[in-house]
């Protein structure tokens, strides 16, 4: 610790950039192809995926179904691009509506303080006390007919209480310090305080949790397929998929690899790049 | 004076640390002895190394990343390469250590009779009743009133005039020869600051201790050591008695240092001696004088080669300067 | 240096109260003094005195329970919303901790620019000219640093990037709390000239909030002394350092630690610890440890008065009735 302030003391010359390094980019750019194939599954030249063939049921990997098929005969790469759709529109649904909520009102708490903050922190604090996957399941199953944007809205609000004590909690962080009552002695109105001395230095944060918010709603997905709350059958997600593998893994394992991998590959990524940029920030946060 | 036993001598001394930019010469080349019953000052800004290198004669960097070479001879125990086990040995009842923040050097949620009478108890191997009352005699002898009542308070309960007491209490509970004090009374108020330095005096007197004062503030050793050390970027770069430093200081960073701070004997709106630029980059240390870029003094030779600490002339001062002042100017103004 | 015209500061009977009920803690209780155009004063004293809690109470950082505070004949207490955030121009301040002062994700020349931004007063190559200018007379490059971030600078540099912040709309009066306070010796020596050469350049005048006595003699034309949450004397800077008319300077004084190994070291130190400003004593604050307290002093507080021109003392014995009253040896 007192290494480093040795070392800090004296800093004259611009910072070294920190390298995101080979492995950061990859992972980008694996996010950003399933992103590109989501958006783009129609006009890729894929199998449709509800088309069942039954004559090539649970067939292996081959040149024309790249990752095989499952038992109803369907190709399982579509499906997996197709799938890919669910997990990136429920995350980033439920992370808009978590932080387009959660994130304001974390910031205007934390710099307004007083009676505001304590009711809003309380009623947040009671919400949180739930658990949010009970919540979830229970008004998933109540909440008929399913349908993709009701999973969003559900798991969206369910999360606000976090983001907004995450939020909150970083604000507070920078609210007391001298540079924000510096502006305000300057004579700066409160919005241009929260948005040009705050926000630049709660972005970190927030960008961080975001990008773990998506990874937790993917799995999330997951674990709602499972309980069959997830989208309805026929429409592909990789819950669902891995939720149809388990009964006939023996016959067919590539429908529990593959949707699998795809999975794992998605939140192994959005990790790591959460973790580096984190890492990135960090390096100068100490410097502080 | 020079029939005093000595009791700590340091050698060529040095402690780098192991950095993601490079090693780091904290320390470089330090040399010096202290004798029993002697008060000596430390004094450096930020980035000298006087925290570093008081530390390293404590025996308290860690193995990992840290280089020590050098020797640092307390009472006969060598230092630098001791084992974890035998520094523990000595730690407490040879020597001991004052730290600047009182508040982090005490456990804080424990009583603060318990924390003095640990080393009592674990190292001295009193009972409980006479470690207890040993502990309250002590809090007696660092000027805690009510030292009976005090005993069982929690460090939060006290004011940090009071709670550096305490620390100095624990410090001398097993009667050490050598106590370092690190910035003891940085960040307490100027009135409370005179009584801890007093009482550090008082207390040297009774149980015949030498103490190390290291600190930025020359106004706390002025007039409280005998002999004063000052490092700049890791080194000495002059030492000697008090009254010589002072009165007679060679080095132009000195002078600089002396200058430098407003004095309360000066009139208001005395022009201060500002030299320019600051402390130096240890990673990247100039060749030749560390101090050369911000000396108004400085030649070719400075820039090129670094001066090593003449030979003690009258008294032990010496100092480590290629243009030294002349010893008429440092007669203070 | 001071006219006998209006103050440009002028504050009366301040009080700073924190805490409700049962739990009240005055910080400040109950201040007041001058300011003249043009001058330092100076506001020192130790820890838990109040004189920050003073410094921020001006700045409505810290909202003031009662009194009042006229700058330039204008009520500041009265003052909110709209019409304050138009009077923050007249008044600037500069914090303890630089590092803390400057946003670090904010690139230097955008915070120096900051308050131009806010009032929305210049145009783009205007505020460019202006924002060097500021830096350059700060001793800060604009060229090579202006597009660094501010978290790659050291203290004493932080320092002048916030005093060139605070200088951008041309305050008339700064407040300066422990500004050098957290900065090496060298670097202070620095800032404190520069402060000097600022503040005849742009005609400031300060209130220099500190606890070194030296450093505040040293910068002020009059020193204003506190003690928990209240003025104890007020006078010229020379004056009050030479001949202290108030007990409790007097110690302050005899601890202030000289760099001088020939300075007397004074026998008689302050003894005891500064009461709780939650449960202040009655009468004069002070004489639970004063000397030469007696019964008048506990049931009476002594209140500001002239002991001589422009030298005001808070006490029922200033120190120079004191010595005229002592027998012939």
């Amino acid at each position: 610790m007192y290494v480093a302030e040795v070392v800090e003391e004296h800093h004259d010359r611009p910072e070294r950039k920190r390298r995101l390094g080979i492995l950061f980019w990859i992972c980008v750019g694996w996010i950003g192809l399933n992103i590109i194939g989501a958006i783009f599954a129609n006009v890729l030249p894929l199998e449709n995926p509800l088309f069942q063939n039954y004559t090539a049921v649970n067939a292996g990997p081959s040149l024309h179904h790249l990752f095989g098929t499952d038992d109803l005969g369907r190709d399982i790469f579509a499906r997996i691009v197709y799938g890919s759709r669910v997990s990136i529109e429920v995350s980033l649904g439920a992370m808009l509506i978590g932080f387009g909520l959660g994130a304001p009102l974390g910031m205007l708490a934390a710099y307004r303080r007083g009676k505001f903050d304590s009711i809003l922190t309380a009623v947040m604090y009671v919400f949180l006390a739930f658990p949010a996957i009970i919540a979830t399941i229970a008004v998933l199953s109540f909440w008929t007919p399913r349908s993709l944007l009701k999973i969003i809205i559900v798991v969206g609000i369910a999360s606000v209480p976090l983001v907004y004590r995450v939020i909150r909690s970083a604000t507070m962080n920078f609210a007391s310090r001298d540079f924000v009552i510096a502006a305000k002695v300057q004579g700066a109105t409160d919005r241009r305080i929260l948005v040009k001395e705050l926000l630049p230095n709660i972005a970190p944060v927030g960008v961080s949790f975001l990008l773990i918010g998506i990874a937790t709603v993917v799995t999330l997905e997951g674990a709602l397929a499972f309980l069959g709350l997830s989208v309805n059958p026929p429409t592909p997600s990789w819950g669902n998929m891995i939720n149809e593998s388990l009964s006939i893994l023996q016959v067919n394992p590539w429908l529990a690899i593959f949707p699998s991998l795809a999975m794992c590959l998605f939140l192994l990524s959005l990790n790591f790049i959460g973790d580096r940029l984190r890492a990135h920030f960090e390096v100068s946060e100490a410097k502080l | 004076m020079s029939d005093a036993t000595t009791l700590l001598v340091v050698k060529d001394l040095a402690t780098t640390f192991a950095t993601p930019q490079g090693p780091l010469p904290a320390v470089g080349g330090v040399s010096f002895t202290l004798n029993e019953n002697e008060t000596l000052g430390i004094v450096g800004e930020s980035g000298s190394g006087k925290t570093v290198l008081s530390r390293t004669i404590m025996g308290l960097q860690p193995r990992r990343n840290v280089e020590v070479s050098g020797s640092v001879l307390l009472n006969g125990f060598e230092v630098v390469g001791a084992s974890e086990q035998a520094k523990r040995a000595i730690w407490g009842l040879e020597v001991a250590m004052v730290f600047q923040d009182p508040m982090t050097s005490l456990n804080p949620v424990m009583r603060v009779g318990k924390q003095i009478d640990e080393i009592l108890r674990v190292r001295l191997g009193m009972d409980r009743h006479a470690a207890k009352a040993r502990a309250i005699e002590l809090l007696e002898l660092v000027g805690i009133p009510s030292p009976a009542e005090r005993y069982s308070v929690y460090p939060g309960e006290l004011s940090g005039g009071m709670r550096q007491r305490v620390v100095i209490a624990t410090a001398l509970a097993g009667s050490p020869k050598l106590l370092l004090a690190d910035e003891p009374t940085t960040g307490l108020d100027v009135t409370i600051q005179a009584q801890i330095l007093n009482l550090l005096q008082s207390v040297k007197d009774r149980m015949s201790m030498s103490v190390v004062l290291v600190t930025h503030d020359l106004g706390v050793v002025a007039t409280r050591t005998s002999r004063i050390i000052v490092m700049y970027a890791g080194r000495i770069v002059e030492m000697g008695s008090t009254r010589d430093v002072f009165a007679r200081h060679r080095m132009p960073y000195t002078r600089a240092l002396l200058e430098g701070s407003p004095k309360v004997s000066n009139p208001s709106h005395t022009r201060l001696l500002a030299i320019p630029g600051r402390p130096p980059n240890l990673l990247s240390l100039p060749r030749g004088c560390a101090f050369a870029p911000r000396c108004s003094f400085a030649t070719d030779i400075c820039r090129n080669e670094r001066p090593e600490l003449e030979p003690s002339l009258e008294d032990g001062h010496t100092f480590a300067c290629w243009n030294p002042l002349p010893v008429s100017q440092g007669v203070p103004a | 240096m001071s006219d006998t015209t209006q103050p440009l500061l002028r504050v009366r009977d301040l009080t700073v109260t924190f805490g409700a009920h049962r739990k009240k803690l005055s910080a400040v209780a109950g201040v007041s003094f001058d300011i003249y155009e043009g001058e330092t004063l100076g506001l020192v004293g130790e820890s838990g005195c109040g004189k920050s809690t003073t410094g921020r109470a001006l700045m409505r950082i810290v909202e003031p329970t009662s009194g009042s505070i006229e700058l330039e004949g204008v009520e500041l207490t009265t003052t909110s919303g709209k019409a304050l955030r138009n009077l923050r121009t007249r008044m600037q301040m500069i914090f303890q901790d630089p590092i803390s002062s400057l946003n670090p994700r904010r690139r230097v020349k955008d915070i120096v620019a900051e308050p131009l931004d806010c009032w929305k007063s210049v145009e783009s190559d205007e505020r460019t000219s202006l924002v060097n200018d500021l830096l350059n007379k700060v001793g800060i490059d604009p060229e090579i640093y202006g597009n660094r971030y501010a978290r790659q600078f050291s203290g004493g540099q932080c320092q002048r990037i916030s005093i060139a912040r605070s200088l951008a709309m041309r305050p008339k009066l700064l407040i300066c709390d422990e500004m050098v306070s957290a900065l090496d010796v060298s670097v202070q020596a620095q800032i404190l000239n520069l402060l000097e050469d600022l503040k005849i350049e742009y005609g400031l005048t300060l209130l220099f909030i500190a606890h070194d006595l030296a450093v505040v003699k040293n910068v002020s034309d009059r020193v204003a002394v506190m003690y928990l949450g209240k003025i104890c004397e007020i006078g010229p800077a020379d004056t009050l350092y030479d001949d202290p008319e108030h007990p409790y300077t007097k110690f302050l004084l005899g601890a202030a630690l000289e760099a001088d190994p020939d300075s007397p070291v004074h026998g008689e130190v302050l003894t005891g610890e500064p009461p709780s400003p939650m449960n202040p004593p009655s009468g004069c604050r002070f004489r639970t440890r004063c000397p030469n307290a007696t019964e008048k002093c506990a049931a009476e507080e002594p209140q500001l008065v002239d002991i001589a021109p422009g030298h005001q003392v808070a006490c029922h014995y200033p120190l120079s009735t004191l010595i005229r009253r002592e027998p012939a040896a």
